[in-house]
Protein backbone atom coordinates (compact mmCIF):
# COMPACT_ATOMS: atom_id res chain seq x y z
CA UNK A 1 0.00 0.00 0.00
CA UNK A 2 1.06 3.32 -0.89
CA UNK A 3 1.03 5.93 1.87
CA UNK A 4 1.61 9.80 1.20
CA UNK A 5 3.04 11.56 3.73
CA UNK A 6 3.22 15.36 4.34
CA UNK A 7 6.84 15.22 3.81
CA UNK A 8 6.97 13.38 0.27
CA UNK A 9 4.37 16.02 -1.31
CA UNK A 10 5.61 16.81 -4.57
CA UNK A 11 3.94 20.60 -4.65
CA UNK A 12 4.85 20.86 -8.80
CA UNK A 13 1.93 17.83 -9.19
CA UNK A 14 -0.90 19.92 -6.99
CA UNK A 15 -2.29 22.71 -9.44
CA UNK A 16 -3.22 25.41 -7.57
CA UNK A 17 -0.95 26.50 -4.95
CA UNK A 18 -2.37 26.06 -1.06
CA UNK A 19 -2.90 29.16 0.28
CA UNK A 20 -1.65 29.59 3.83
CA UNK A 21 -3.84 31.18 6.69
CA UNK A 22 -2.93 34.48 8.05
CA UNK A 23 -1.96 32.95 11.31
CA UNK A 24 0.78 30.76 9.02
CA UNK A 25 2.68 33.73 8.91
CA UNK A 26 2.19 34.76 12.59
CA UNK A 27 5.22 34.07 14.71
CA UNK A 28 3.32 33.38 17.72
CA UNK A 29 1.16 30.66 16.36
CA UNK A 30 4.13 27.90 16.83
CA UNK A 31 3.74 28.35 20.19
CA UNK A 32 1.61 26.92 21.84
CA UNK A 33 -0.71 29.82 23.78
CA UNK A 34 -1.13 29.91 27.90
CA UNK A 35 -3.86 32.09 27.61
CA UNK A 36 -7.08 29.42 27.31
CA UNK A 37 -9.10 31.19 25.39
CA UNK A 38 -6.75 31.85 22.89
CA UNK A 39 -5.39 28.77 22.89
CA UNK A 40 -8.55 27.90 21.41
CA UNK A 41 -8.68 29.79 18.79
CA UNK A 42 -5.32 28.70 17.80
CA UNK A 43 -5.70 24.85 17.81
CA UNK A 44 -9.24 26.04 15.98
CA UNK A 45 -6.36 27.47 13.56
CA UNK A 46 -4.49 24.76 13.49
CA UNK A 47 -6.85 21.65 12.89
CA UNK A 48 -8.22 23.71 10.04
CA UNK A 49 -4.93 24.13 8.67
CA UNK A 50 -3.96 20.89 8.48
CA UNK A 51 -6.61 19.55 7.51
CA UNK A 52 -7.35 21.92 4.70
CA UNK A 53 -3.31 21.28 3.90
CA UNK A 54 -4.28 17.47 3.74
CA UNK A 55 -7.37 17.63 1.63
CA UNK A 56 -5.17 20.01 -0.81
CA UNK A 57 -2.46 17.39 -1.25
CA UNK A 58 -4.71 14.50 -1.07
CA UNK A 59 -2.44 13.09 2.16
CA UNK A 60 -5.00 10.36 4.63
CA UNK A 61 -1.41 9.62 6.62
CA UNK A 62 0.68 11.21 8.52
CA UNK A 63 4.08 10.19 10.69
CA UNK A 64 4.48 12.56 13.48
CA UNK A 65 7.72 12.82 13.50
CA UNK A 66 8.21 13.51 9.79
CA UNK A 67 5.03 15.92 10.37
CA UNK A 68 7.85 18.65 12.82
CA UNK A 69 9.60 19.08 9.24
CA UNK A 70 6.84 19.30 6.88
CA UNK A 71 5.75 22.95 5.45
CA UNK A 72 2.96 22.91 7.73
CA UNK A 73 4.48 22.38 10.87
CA UNK A 74 7.84 24.06 10.05
CA UNK A 75 7.46 27.62 8.39
CA UNK A 76 11.17 28.33 7.82
CA UNK A 77 10.66 31.96 6.34
CA UNK A 78 9.71 33.22 9.52
CA UNK A 79 11.78 30.64 11.37
CA UNK A 80 8.82 29.08 13.36
CA UNK A 81 8.20 25.29 13.82
CA UNK A 82 5.81 23.75 16.32
CA UNK A 83 7.25 21.67 19.36
CA UNK A 84 6.44 17.51 18.67
CA UNK A 85 4.43 18.22 21.87
CA UNK A 86 2.24 20.68 20.55
CA UNK A 87 2.46 18.36 17.73
CA UNK A 88 0.40 16.18 19.89
CA UNK A 89 -1.90 18.78 20.99
CA UNK A 90 -3.30 19.16 17.55
CA UNK A 91 -3.85 15.84 16.88
CA UNK A 92 -5.64 15.01 19.86
CA UNK A 93 -7.96 17.88 19.06
CA UNK A 94 -8.63 16.26 15.59
CA UNK A 95 -8.96 13.07 16.97
CA UNK A 96 -11.63 14.70 19.37
CA UNK A 97 -13.53 16.21 16.32
CA UNK A 98 -13.33 12.39 14.64
CA UNK A 99 -10.84 13.72 11.95
CA UNK A 100 -7.75 11.86 13.13
CA UNK A 101 -7.22 7.84 13.93
CA UNK A 102 -3.96 6.52 15.38
CA UNK A 103 -2.60 3.69 13.90
CA UNK A 104 -0.60 3.25 16.68
CA UNK A 105 -0.24 2.46 20.46
CA UNK A 106 2.29 5.19 20.50
CA UNK A 107 0.66 7.72 18.32
CA UNK A 108 3.48 7.93 16.45
CA UNK A 109 1.31 7.37 12.76
CA UNK A 110 -1.96 8.35 12.02
CA UNK A 111 -4.77 8.38 9.57
CA UNK A 112 -6.38 12.22 8.79
CA UNK A 113 -9.92 11.88 7.43
CA UNK A 114 -10.28 15.46 5.99
CA UNK A 115 -13.41 13.82 4.84
CA UNK A 116 -15.00 11.43 6.85
CA UNK A 117 -16.05 7.96 5.55
CA UNK A 118 -19.53 8.37 5.33
CA UNK A 119 -18.96 11.66 3.43
CA UNK A 120 -17.28 9.99 0.74
CA UNK A 121 -19.90 7.39 0.31
CA UNK A 122 -22.28 9.89 -0.10
CA UNK A 123 -19.76 11.37 -2.92
CA UNK A 124 -19.15 7.90 -4.37
CA UNK A 125 -23.06 7.25 -4.29
CA UNK A 126 -23.78 10.21 -6.00
CA UNK A 127 -21.38 9.20 -9.15
CA UNK A 128 -22.98 5.77 -8.97
CA UNK A 129 -26.57 6.92 -9.21
CA UNK A 130 -26.04 10.00 -11.76
CA UNK A 131 -24.31 7.83 -14.28
CA UNK A 132 -27.61 5.14 -13.66
CA UNK A 133 -24.78 2.47 -12.62
CA UNK A 134 -27.11 0.86 -9.26
CA UNK A 135 -27.12 -2.94 -9.33
CA UNK A 136 -24.02 -3.05 -10.66
CA UNK A 137 -21.07 -4.69 -9.21
CA UNK A 138 -17.49 -2.81 -8.77
CA UNK A 139 -14.49 -3.42 -7.70
CA UNK A 140 -12.71 -1.55 -5.85
CA UNK A 141 -10.24 -1.30 -7.81
CA UNK A 142 -12.07 -0.25 -10.85
CA UNK A 143 -13.91 2.79 -7.95
CA UNK A 144 -10.55 3.63 -6.86
CA UNK A 145 -8.36 3.48 -9.98
CA UNK A 146 -10.71 2.86 -13.12
CA UNK A 147 -10.67 5.04 -15.80
CA UNK A 148 -14.46 6.01 -15.71
CA UNK A 149 -13.58 7.77 -12.01
CA UNK A 150 -10.72 9.76 -13.26
CA UNK A 151 -11.27 13.01 -12.71
CA UNK A 152 -13.69 12.51 -9.38
CA UNK A 153 -12.99 13.74 -6.41
CA UNK A 154 -12.98 10.23 -4.75
CA UNK A 155 -10.19 8.86 -7.48
CA UNK A 156 -7.08 7.63 -6.23
CA UNK A 157 -8.83 7.21 -2.42
CA UNK A 158 -6.69 4.65 -0.77
CA UNK A 159 -8.29 1.65 -0.04
CA UNK A 160 -8.36 1.52 3.78
CA UNK A 161 -10.73 4.25 3.50
CA UNK A 162 -12.14 3.58 0.55
CA UNK A 163 -13.89 0.55 2.72
CA UNK A 164 -14.63 2.64 5.57
CA UNK A 165 -16.85 4.87 3.13
CA UNK A 166 -18.50 1.39 1.60
CA UNK A 167 -19.12 0.30 4.63
CA UNK A 168 -20.59 3.45 5.79
CA UNK A 169 -23.06 3.28 2.97
CA UNK A 170 -23.54 -0.73 3.88
CA UNK A 171 -25.02 0.40 7.16
CA UNK A 172 -27.43 2.54 5.48
CA UNK A 173 -28.22 0.14 3.04
CA UNK A 174 -27.30 1.73 0.12
CA UNK A 175 -25.13 -0.82 -0.80
CA UNK A 176 -23.35 -4.32 -0.36
CA UNK A 177 -19.85 -5.38 0.16
CA UNK A 178 -19.39 -8.44 -2.06
CA UNK A 179 -15.72 -10.56 -1.34
CA UNK A 180 -14.73 -12.10 -4.55
CA UNK A 181 -12.18 -14.21 -5.71
CA UNK A 182 -9.44 -11.75 -6.04
CA UNK A 183 -10.90 -9.32 -3.78
CA UNK A 184 -13.59 -7.63 -2.85
CA UNK A 185 -16.34 -5.71 -4.58
CA UNK A 186 -19.55 -3.72 -3.92
CA UNK A 187 -23.07 -3.65 -5.25
CA UNK A 188 -24.89 -0.60 -5.21
CA UNK A 189 -28.74 -0.64 -4.80
CA UNK B 1 66.27 110.06 12.87
CA UNK B 2 63.28 109.74 14.61
CA UNK B 3 60.86 107.31 14.91
CA UNK B 4 57.31 107.88 15.04
CA UNK B 5 54.77 106.22 17.27
CA UNK B 6 57.41 105.39 19.61
CA UNK B 7 57.66 107.70 22.97
CA UNK B 8 55.42 109.26 25.71
CA UNK B 9 53.62 111.51 22.93
CA UNK B 10 52.83 108.03 21.06
CA UNK B 11 50.91 106.40 23.72
CA UNK B 12 49.05 109.44 24.34
CA UNK B 13 47.69 109.91 21.22
CA UNK B 14 47.43 106.47 20.86
CA UNK B 15 44.99 106.30 23.92
CA UNK B 16 42.96 109.22 22.39
CA UNK B 17 42.89 106.81 19.18
CA UNK B 18 41.28 103.98 21.77
CA UNK B 19 39.25 106.33 23.17
CA UNK B 20 37.68 107.56 20.08
CA UNK B 21 37.49 104.56 18.74
CA UNK B 22 35.31 103.21 22.27
CA UNK B 23 33.18 106.21 21.44
CA UNK B 24 32.63 104.98 18.34
CA UNK B 25 31.85 101.53 19.72
CA UNK B 26 29.43 102.64 21.67
CA UNK B 27 27.91 104.61 19.14
CA UNK B 28 27.67 102.05 16.83
CA UNK B 29 25.91 99.70 19.62
CA UNK B 30 23.59 101.88 20.87
CA UNK B 31 22.19 102.51 17.04
CA UNK B 32 22.03 98.86 16.65
CA UNK B 33 20.39 99.13 20.13
CA UNK B 34 17.93 101.61 18.33
CA UNK B 35 17.45 99.81 15.43
CA UNK B 36 16.76 96.52 16.51
CA UNK B 37 14.28 98.22 19.06
CA UNK B 38 12.47 99.35 15.84
CA UNK B 39 12.43 95.82 14.28
CA UNK B 40 11.15 94.00 17.23
CA UNK B 41 8.43 96.51 17.81
CA UNK B 42 7.78 95.67 14.41
CA UNK B 43 8.42 92.61 14.35
CA UNK B 44 6.00 92.25 17.61
CA UNK B 45 2.88 94.13 15.83
CA UNK B 46 3.05 91.61 13.25
CA UNK B 47 2.93 88.82 15.50
CA UNK B 48 -0.31 90.39 17.37
CA UNK B 49 -1.55 90.90 14.18
CA UNK B 50 -0.89 87.25 13.28
CA UNK B 51 -2.76 86.48 16.62
CA UNK B 52 -5.87 87.83 16.23
CA UNK B 53 -6.29 86.79 12.76
CA UNK B 54 -5.48 83.38 13.85
CA UNK B 55 -5.79 83.25 16.81
CA UNK B 56 -9.68 81.15 15.76
CA UNK B 57 -8.10 78.93 13.29
CA UNK B 58 -5.20 77.77 15.62
CA UNK B 59 -8.06 76.87 18.19
CA UNK B 60 -10.66 75.14 15.41
CA UNK B 61 -8.35 73.93 12.65
CA UNK B 62 -5.91 70.58 12.98
CA UNK B 63 -4.22 71.05 9.96
CA UNK B 64 -3.56 74.55 10.44
CA UNK B 65 -2.37 73.96 14.18
CA UNK B 66 0.30 71.54 12.33
CA UNK B 67 1.27 74.33 10.22
CA UNK B 68 1.40 76.55 12.76
CA UNK B 69 3.76 74.03 14.56
CA UNK B 70 6.27 73.71 11.50
CA UNK B 71 6.84 77.28 11.02
CA UNK B 72 7.75 78.14 14.74
CA UNK B 73 10.04 75.21 14.77
CA UNK B 74 11.80 76.80 11.46
CA UNK B 75 11.83 80.19 13.67
CA UNK B 76 13.76 78.27 16.60
CA UNK B 77 10.41 78.74 18.90
CA UNK B 78 8.47 76.67 21.26
CA UNK B 79 4.82 78.02 21.31
CA UNK B 80 4.18 75.84 24.04
CA UNK B 81 7.37 76.10 26.11
CA UNK B 82 5.65 78.21 29.21
CA UNK B 83 2.98 78.99 30.39
CA UNK B 84 3.05 82.34 30.78
CA UNK B 85 3.56 84.76 27.99
CA UNK B 86 3.02 85.84 24.14
CA UNK B 87 1.91 82.62 22.95
CA UNK B 88 -0.26 81.12 25.61
CA UNK B 89 -1.85 84.30 26.47
CA UNK B 90 -2.02 85.87 23.01
CA UNK B 91 -2.76 82.67 21.17
CA UNK B 92 -4.34 80.75 23.80
CA UNK B 93 -1.76 77.90 22.31
CA UNK B 94 -0.90 76.74 25.46
CA UNK B 95 -4.33 76.46 26.85
CA UNK B 96 -5.78 74.17 24.25
CA UNK B 97 -2.15 71.53 24.30
CA UNK B 98 -2.87 71.65 28.33
CA UNK B 99 -6.63 70.77 28.10
CA UNK B 100 -5.31 68.44 25.73
CA UNK B 101 -3.08 66.93 28.09
CA UNK B 102 -5.47 66.76 30.85
CA UNK B 103 -8.41 64.89 28.65
CA UNK B 104 -5.19 62.18 27.66
CA UNK B 105 -4.75 61.52 31.35
CA UNK B 106 -8.21 60.80 32.04
CA UNK B 107 -8.65 58.56 28.60
CA UNK B 108 -5.88 56.56 29.55
CA UNK B 109 -6.38 56.34 34.01
CA UNK B 110 -9.87 55.28 32.71
CA UNK B 111 -8.76 52.27 30.87
CA UNK B 112 -5.46 51.51 32.70
CA UNK B 113 -7.06 48.14 34.59
CA UNK B 114 -8.07 46.67 31.03
CA UNK B 115 -5.03 47.76 29.33
CA UNK B 116 -2.27 47.55 31.79
CA UNK B 117 -1.05 51.43 30.78
CA UNK B 118 -0.88 50.84 26.92
CA UNK B 119 -3.12 52.04 24.18
CA UNK B 120 -3.22 52.11 20.68
CA UNK B 121 -2.45 56.13 19.63
CA UNK B 122 -5.15 55.59 17.41
CA UNK B 123 -7.66 54.42 20.18
CA UNK B 124 -6.76 57.30 21.82
CA UNK B 125 -7.54 59.52 19.32
CA UNK B 126 -11.13 57.54 19.18
CA UNK B 127 -12.18 58.07 22.83
CA UNK B 128 -10.43 61.58 23.33
CA UNK B 129 -12.40 62.52 20.32
CA UNK B 130 -15.48 61.26 21.64
CA UNK B 131 -15.16 62.48 25.07
CA UNK B 132 -15.29 65.62 23.79
CA UNK B 133 -18.24 65.85 21.85
CA UNK B 134 -19.83 67.07 18.75
CA UNK B 135 -19.74 70.69 19.21
CA UNK B 136 -15.84 70.40 20.53
CA UNK B 137 -12.88 71.79 18.31
CA UNK B 138 -11.49 68.78 16.61
CA UNK B 139 -8.18 67.28 17.35
CA UNK B 140 -5.47 65.71 15.34
CA UNK B 141 -2.97 62.55 16.14
CA UNK B 142 -0.15 65.34 15.65
CA UNK B 143 -1.96 67.44 18.44
CA UNK B 144 -1.70 64.13 20.48
CA UNK B 145 1.47 63.42 20.20
CA UNK B 146 2.87 67.26 20.97
CA UNK B 147 0.78 66.97 23.97
CA UNK B 148 1.76 63.94 25.17
CA UNK B 149 5.54 65.11 24.53
CA UNK B 150 4.62 68.10 27.01
CA UNK B 151 3.33 65.56 29.25
CA UNK B 152 6.65 63.70 29.13
CA UNK B 153 8.55 66.86 30.00
CA UNK B 154 6.19 67.48 32.83
CA UNK B 155 7.28 64.30 34.18
CA UNK B 156 4.20 62.54 34.22
CA UNK B 157 4.84 59.02 33.26
CA UNK B 158 3.99 59.11 29.80
CA UNK B 159 6.08 57.44 27.28
CA UNK B 160 5.08 56.40 23.37
CA UNK B 161 6.66 53.38 21.71
CA UNK B 162 6.97 53.26 18.03
CA UNK B 163 5.38 50.43 16.61
CA UNK B 164 4.81 49.79 12.93
CA UNK B 165 4.65 53.48 11.86
CA UNK B 166 2.24 54.76 14.42
CA UNK B 167 2.68 54.71 18.49
CA UNK B 168 2.19 53.09 21.37
CA UNK B 169 1.37 55.40 24.31
CA UNK B 170 2.22 53.64 27.74
CA UNK B 171 0.97 55.59 30.84
CA UNK B 172 2.68 54.81 34.30
CA UNK B 173 1.61 57.12 37.32
CA UNK B 174 4.32 59.34 38.54
CA UNK B 175 4.29 58.65 41.83
CA UNK B 176 4.66 54.51 41.20
CA UNK B 177 7.94 55.46 39.86
CA UNK B 178 8.16 52.25 38.36
CA UNK B 179 11.26 50.51 36.35
CA UNK B 180 9.87 50.52 33.13
CA UNK B 181 10.72 46.96 32.55
CA UNK B 182 8.51 45.97 35.69
CA UNK B 183 5.79 47.85 33.68
CA UNK B 184 6.38 45.89 30.03
CA UNK B 185 6.48 42.96 32.06
CA UNK B 186 2.86 44.04 33.89
CA UNK B 187 1.07 44.92 30.52
CA UNK B 188 2.53 41.33 28.89
CA UNK B 189 0.68 39.46 31.66
CA UNK B 190 -2.33 41.76 31.55
CA UNK B 191 -2.57 41.97 27.75
CA UNK B 192 -2.43 37.98 28.01
CA UNK B 193 -4.29 37.08 30.64
CA UNK B 194 -7.00 39.45 28.41
CA UNK B 195 -6.68 37.06 25.63
CA UNK B 196 -4.90 40.72 23.31
CA UNK B 197 -1.62 39.68 22.98
CA UNK B 198 0.08 36.10 21.68
CA UNK B 199 3.21 34.77 23.44
CA UNK B 200 5.64 33.72 20.87
CA UNK B 201 8.61 31.84 22.53
CA UNK B 202 10.79 31.02 19.94
CA UNK B 203 11.89 34.52 19.28
CA UNK B 204 14.91 34.18 20.88
CA UNK B 205 16.22 34.92 24.62
CA UNK B 206 13.58 36.42 25.80
CA UNK B 207 9.73 36.04 25.62
CA UNK B 208 8.10 38.06 22.82
CA UNK B 209 4.18 38.97 22.52
CA UNK B 210 2.33 40.08 19.64
CA UNK B 211 -0.71 41.78 19.39
CA UNK B 212 -2.75 40.49 16.21
CA UNK B 213 -4.23 43.50 15.80
CA UNK B 214 -1.37 45.52 14.95
CA UNK B 215 -0.19 42.68 12.94
CA UNK B 216 -2.70 42.73 10.77
CA UNK B 217 -1.83 46.18 10.37
CA UNK B 218 2.43 45.57 9.92
CA UNK B 219 1.05 43.35 7.42
CA UNK B 220 -1.21 45.58 5.79
CA UNK B 221 -4.11 43.44 5.35
CA UNK B 222 -7.71 44.07 5.34
CA UNK B 223 -8.71 41.89 7.80
CA UNK B 224 -12.12 40.24 7.28
CA UNK B 225 -14.54 39.96 10.48
CA UNK B 226 -14.06 36.32 9.98
CA UNK B 227 -10.42 36.77 10.57
CA UNK B 228 -11.37 39.35 13.28
CA UNK B 229 -13.05 36.72 15.25
CA UNK B 230 -9.96 34.59 14.64
CA UNK B 231 -7.28 36.90 16.93
CA UNK B 232 -9.29 37.78 19.97
CA UNK B 233 -11.78 35.26 22.08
Amino acid sequence: MFFRTLTAVNTASTAMSFEWPWQYNFPPFFTLQPNVDTRQKQLAAWCSLVLSYCRHHKLYTVDVMEAQESPVFNNKKIERKLSVEAIQVVFEELRKKGNLEWLDKNKSRCLVMWRRPEEWGKLIYQWVSKNGMNNTVFTLYELSNGDDTDGEEFHGLEDWMLQRSLQALQAEGKAEIITMDDGKGVKFF
Amino acid sequence: MHRRGVGAGAIAKKKLAEAKYKERGTVLAEDQIVQMSKQLETFKSNLEEFASKHKQEIRKNPQFRVQFQEMCATIGVDPLASGKGFWSEMLGVGDFYYELGVQIIEVCLALKHRNGGLITLDELHQRVLKGRGKYAQDVSQDDLVRAIKKLKVMGSGFGMIPVGGSYLVQSVPAELNMDHTVVLQLAEDHLLKEGLAWLDSQAGAEAQYWLPALFAELTSRDVTPEEANQMTP
